[in-house]
C-alpha cells in the first residue's frame, strides 16, 4: 500500500486502521471523562424546590408567621451568593478553599418553608440586570403575560425602570408586620419609588476603592483612580453608574443631582484616564479575579465582594473614600400578573424579621436594609455586627449617594455616551 | 413502489437536499431576514420597534465604530498569519515527515478541543498574567521592564484568537500537503531544484520583515525594530531551510489547502468576542463586543443588526478579492 492509501483522511478504511482510530478516539474520550469534575467557582446547582426536612437552626428566632400556613409555591429569581446558602467544601473536602462551593440548602429558606408551607423554587438566575430583563421579563410583559417568575431582585435602576413601565405589582402591606416597619428610614425616600410600596430592599451595597493593602498602603482617596503610579495596574467598573458617580464626586458633584453638563465633565475625566493608558481594564464583577491573582492592584470594588475575598487573600481591603461613594440597591420586586403574589408577600415579610435579616447578613456580607438586623447578628456573629462595611457608621452613611434616577432617553443618552468612552 | 421511484428519479437530487435546505430555511434565513427587518427599524425595548426602511442605523454605526471594525480586521488577519506561520511547518511535518506517528500528530493537533473554547482562553489569563510563567520569569531575567504586561493588550488578544483557531488552519494544509505528488517534488529535486538549494534567501527576508512589520504595528510595538528583527529571522529562515523544490513546488499544490485554511480561521476570528473580553482592554475592543453591547446589554436591536449585516458584507467582500488574487480555477479541486 502506499503512503496515501494508509492516510486517515483520504485512503480506504481497513480493519486495522479502524481499530487503532476507535483506540484513540476511546483513549480521548477517558481522558476527557476524567476531568476533576465541576469548578472551584460559586456556581451552586440551586436545583428545585427546599423540603423543609431540617429544624430551624437553634440560633434564629422563630418569627411571628403572619400568614399562617399559607402554602403554595414561591419561584423566586435572585444573584449569586446572595442568601446564606450552604457551603460545599468540593473535592478536597476543606472548607476555606479555592474549590468552595455555594449550595442549597438554606437554612433560612427552610425556615420559611417550615412557618407558612411554601415551597421556594429559588433560582440564581439573575447575573446581569440588563441581561435578565431581555431574556426573562421584556418578552412576556411587554404582552401582559405573567413571566416566570414571582419575586425577582433587581437593582435601582432596573426597578426605576420597570416601574416606569408600570410592569411591578404593587405589595399589599395590610397583612405584614415586618414589611415596611422594620425598613430603615432612608429607603422610604428614593426617587422611583417613595414610601416603598413597589420594592423592598433585599440588601444594598457600596462602591469605593478596593486595594491590594501590601502593594498600596492604606488608600482613601479618589484621586488614587487616577494616580499614574497605578497605571495599568487599574481596574473601573463597567457600570456606568458607579463609574461615572465616583468620577462626579472626585469632582465635587452629587450624582443624586447630576446634570448633563457634569455627566459629561465627569466621563471626560474617565475618558483621560482611558486614553493614557491608566486602566487596564474595564469589567464588572471578574475584577474580583484580577485582584486574587495581582495582575491588578487597584480597583473600583462592591464592598461584600472584598470579604468573601479576604478568605483567599487577606491584604485585599476596601474602603469608602473620603470624597464619597455609590451606594445602590437590590431590590425585591413582584413582576406584574405574578401567580403567586400572596406567597411573595409572605416572603417579604418572613425576611424583614431582623432575626432572618441577621442569618442572611452573616453569609452575605452586604448592607442590610433592616432595623434591628445588626443588634441580632451580634448574637450570632459579633465580628460581622461591628463590620463597618456591613453596617456604616453615620459618616460614612453621609457621604455615600445614590446615582440619580433617569427617564428613558436620558438613560439612553448616557449609556451610549459611556459605550463610547469605554470602546463598546 | 420501487417502479414509480425509479419513474420520477430526476427528484432524486432535491429531496436529498430538501432536509438540509429545511434546516436552512429555518435556522439562517428567516432569522437573518428577521433581523435585516430589525436593522431597519427604530426604537427601543421598551417602546418596540417600528419598520421605517431606517438605511441611517448603517450609516451611522459604521462611522462611530470604524476603529474597531478596522481593529477587528486587523486582529483577525494578524492572527491568520501567525496562524498560517505556525501551522504550514506543523502540517508538512505530518504530512512529509511523520510516518508512524502521523495519526498521533493528528490527534493531538485536535486533542484541545476536547476541553472548552471559553476554559482554553480562560487559562491564558493565568499564563500571560502579569508574575506569571512567562511574563514573571521575564521580568526576573530583566530583560523586560517592570511594567510590562501581556494580559490586556491586543498582542493577548491575537495571541488567543490564534491558539483557538489553529486547528482550523493546521487540518485543510494538512490535507492539501497530503495529496501532493510525491514524484512531482521528485522530479523538481532532479531537476536541480534542490532538497538543499535554498530558495528562500529573498523571499524570507521580504516576507519576514513585512509581516513582522504589520505585527509590531497592530501590536503597538516599535515597528522598526520589529522590521529589523523579522528580515533577520525570516533571511535566516529562508535561507536554511526553504528549499526551491518548496518554493517552486510544494507551496504552489498547496494553495487549495492554504485558501480553505485561512478563510476558516479568519472569517471567525474577525466576529470573536470572547478573546477582547477576557485579555483585552478599553482600547483593544473589536467589532464583536460592540454587537454583543447592543444587543445583550443595551438591547439596541437595530444597531446591533446592521452592524452584524455590516460586518458580513465586509467579510465577503475580503473573501471575493482573496479568492481572485489566488485564482479560483485550482481552488475547489482540492480544498476541505
Amino acid at each position: 500500500m502506499t503512503e496515501r492509501d494508509s492516510s486517515p483522511l483520504t485512503g480506504a478504511l481497513s480493519r486495522r486502521r479502524l481499530l487503532q482510530g476507535s483506540a484513540l478516539a476511546g483513549i480521548g474520550a477517558f481522558i476527557a471523562a476524567c476531568r476533576p469534575a465541576g469548578g472551584g467557582v460559586a456556581s451552586p446547582t440551586a436545583a428545585g424546590s427546599t423540603a423543609p426536612t431540617e429544624a430551624p437552626s437553634t440560633g434564629a428566632s422563630a418569627p411571628a408567621a403572619s400568614t399562617g400556613q399559607l402554602g403554595g409555591k414561591l419561584n423566586f429569581a435572585n444573584w449569586t451568593a446572595y442568601i446564606d446558602l450552604t457551603v460545599d467544601p468540593g473535592p478536597d473536602g476543606q472548607e476555606g478553599t479555592a474549590d468552595d462551593a455555594y449550595v442549597l440548602p438554606s437554612p433560612t429558606l427552610d425556615q420559611f418553608t417550615q412557618a407558612t408551607g411554601i415551597e421556594v423554587n429559588y433560582k440564581e438566575a439573575v447575573n446581569d440586570n440588563e441581561e435578565f430583563y431581555g431574556t426573562d421579563l421584556q418578552g412576556p410583559l411587554s404582552q401582559n403575560q405573567p413571566t416566570a417568575w414571582d419575586l425577582i431582585v433587581m437593582t435601582d435602576f432596573m426597578a426605576a425602570r420597570l416601574i416606569r413601565q408600570g410592569w411591578v405589582e404593587t405589595i399589599d402591606t395590610s397583612g405584614m408586620t415586618n414589611f415596611p416597619t422594620n425598613l430603615e428610614d432612608a429607603y422610604l425616600t428614593r426617587t422611583f419609588d417613595p414610601g416603598a410600596k413597589m420594592t423592598a430592599p433585599w440588601q444594598s451595597g457600596m462602591t469605593g476603592i478596593g486595594f491590594d493593602s501590601a502593594k498600596t498602603g492604606e488608600l482613601s482617596s479618589l484621586d488614587d483612580f487616577w494616580d499614574p503610579k497605578y497605571k495599568g495596574k487599574l481596574d473601573y467598573l463597567s457600570e456606568m453608574r458607579d463609574a461615572v458617580g465616583l468620577s462626579a464626586i472626585r469632582l465635587g458633584f452629587d450624582p443624586s443631582t447630576i446634570t448633563d453638563d457634569q455627566f459629561d465633565k465627569s466621563l471626560a475625566e474617565i475618558k483621560k484616564a482611558i486614553d493614557s493608558k491608566l486602566v487596564r481594564t474595564i469589567k464588572g464583577n471578574d475584577y474580583l479575579t484580577d485582584l486574587a491573582s495581582g495582575d491588578v492592584i487597584v480597583s473600583m470594588a462592591w464592598s461584600g465582594d472584598i470579604i468573601q475575598l479576604n478568605k483567599d487573600k487577606p491584604t485585599l481591603a476596601f474602603a469608602v473614600a473620603k470624597e464619597g461613594g455609590m451606594l445602590w440597591t437590590d431590590n425585591m420586586m413582584i413582576p406584574k400578573g405574578a401567580p403567586n403574589k400572596k406567597q411573595a408577600e409572605a416572603f417579604i415579610d418572613f425576611y424583614y424579621d431582623p432575626g432572618i435579616a441577621a442569618q442572611v447578613e452573616d453569609f452575605v456580607n452586604y448592607v442590610c436594609p433592616v432595623k434591628g438586623a445588626k443588634e441580632a447578628l451580634l448574637a450570632i456573629n459579633p465580628d460581622n455586627a461591628n463590620n463597618p462595611l456591613m453596617f456604616p457608621p453615620a459618616d460614612v452613611l453621609a457621604r455615600i449617594k445614590v446615582f440619580k434616577g433617569l427617564d428613558e432617553a436620558t438613560e439612553k443618552k448616557y449609556l451610549n455616551a459611556w459605550n463610547t468612552v469605554i470602546g463598546l | 413502489m420501487g417502479e414509480w421511484a425509479f419513474r420520477h428519479r430526476q427528484w432524486a437530487p432535491y429531496l436529498l437536499l430538501a432536509p438540509g435546505l429545511i434546516w436552512l430555511a429555518i435556522f439562517y434565513a428567516f432569522p437573518a431576514f428577521q433581523m435585516f427587518l430589525a436593522s431597519l427599524s427604530v426604537g427601543t425595548i421598551e417602546t418596540g420597534f417600528t419598520f421605517t426602511f431606517q438605511v441611517s442605523n448603517y450609516t451611522d454605526s459604521l462611522t462611530r465604530y470604524s476603529d474597531q471594525f478596522i481593529r477587528s480586521l486587523a486582529y483577525g488577519l494578524a492572527a491568520t498569519i501567525i496562524a498560517f506561520l505556525i501551522a504550514f511547518p506543523l502540517a508538512y511535518a505530518i504530512a512529509f515527515r511523520a510516518g508512524r506517528y502521523r495519526n498521533l500528530m493528528l490527534f493531538l493537533v485536535i486533542a484541545p478541543f476536547f476541553t472548552s473554547f471559553l476554559l482554553r482562553t480562560l487559562s491564558w489569563k493565568i499564563i500571560l498574567s502579569d508574575n506569571g510563567m512567562i511574563v514573571g520569569v521575564l521580568k526576573s531575567l530583566g530583560v523586560v521592564p517592570e511594567d510590562f504586561r501581556l494580559l490586556a493588550t491586543p498582542a493577548a488578544v491575537v495571541a488567543g484568537i490564534t491558539y483557538n483557531f489553529l486547528p482550523f488552519m493546521t487540518l485543510p494544509l494538512y490535507v492539501a500537503l497530503e495529496k501532493i505528488d510525491r514524484r512531482l517534488v521528485e522530479a523538481a529535486e532532479d531537476l536541480y531544484a534542490g532538497p538543499w538549494r535554498p530558495g528562500g534567501t529573498i523571499v524570507g527576508t521580504l516576507v519576514g520583515a513585512g509581516l513582522v512589520g504589520v505585527l509590531t504595528w497592530i501590536f503597538e510595538w516599535s515597528v522598526p525594530a520589529g522590521v529589523v528583527f523579522g528580515a533577520v529571522v525570516g533571511g535566516l529562515i529562508g535561507t536554511l531551510f526553504v528549499s526551491q523544490s518548496f518554493l517552486w513546488v510544494i507551496l504552489p499544490l498547496s494553495l487549495p489547502g492554504v485558501f480553505a485554511g485561512s478563510l476558516l480561521t479568519f472569517i471567525p476570528a474577525v466576529g470573536d468576542y470572547v478573546n477582547a473580553e477576557l485579555l483585552g482592554t478599553p482600547t483593544a475592543q473589536m467589532i464583536g463586543n460592540v454587537i454583543q453591547s447592543r444587543f445583550l446589554k443595551v438591547n439596541d436591536i437595530p444597531t446591533a443588526s446592521a452592524l452584524s449585516f455590516t460586518l458580513m458584507a465586509m467579510i465577503l467582500f475580503a473573501v471575493f478579492i482573496y479568492a481572485r488574487a489566488l485564482g479560483t480555477e485550482d481552488l475547489t479541486g482540492g480544498a476541505v
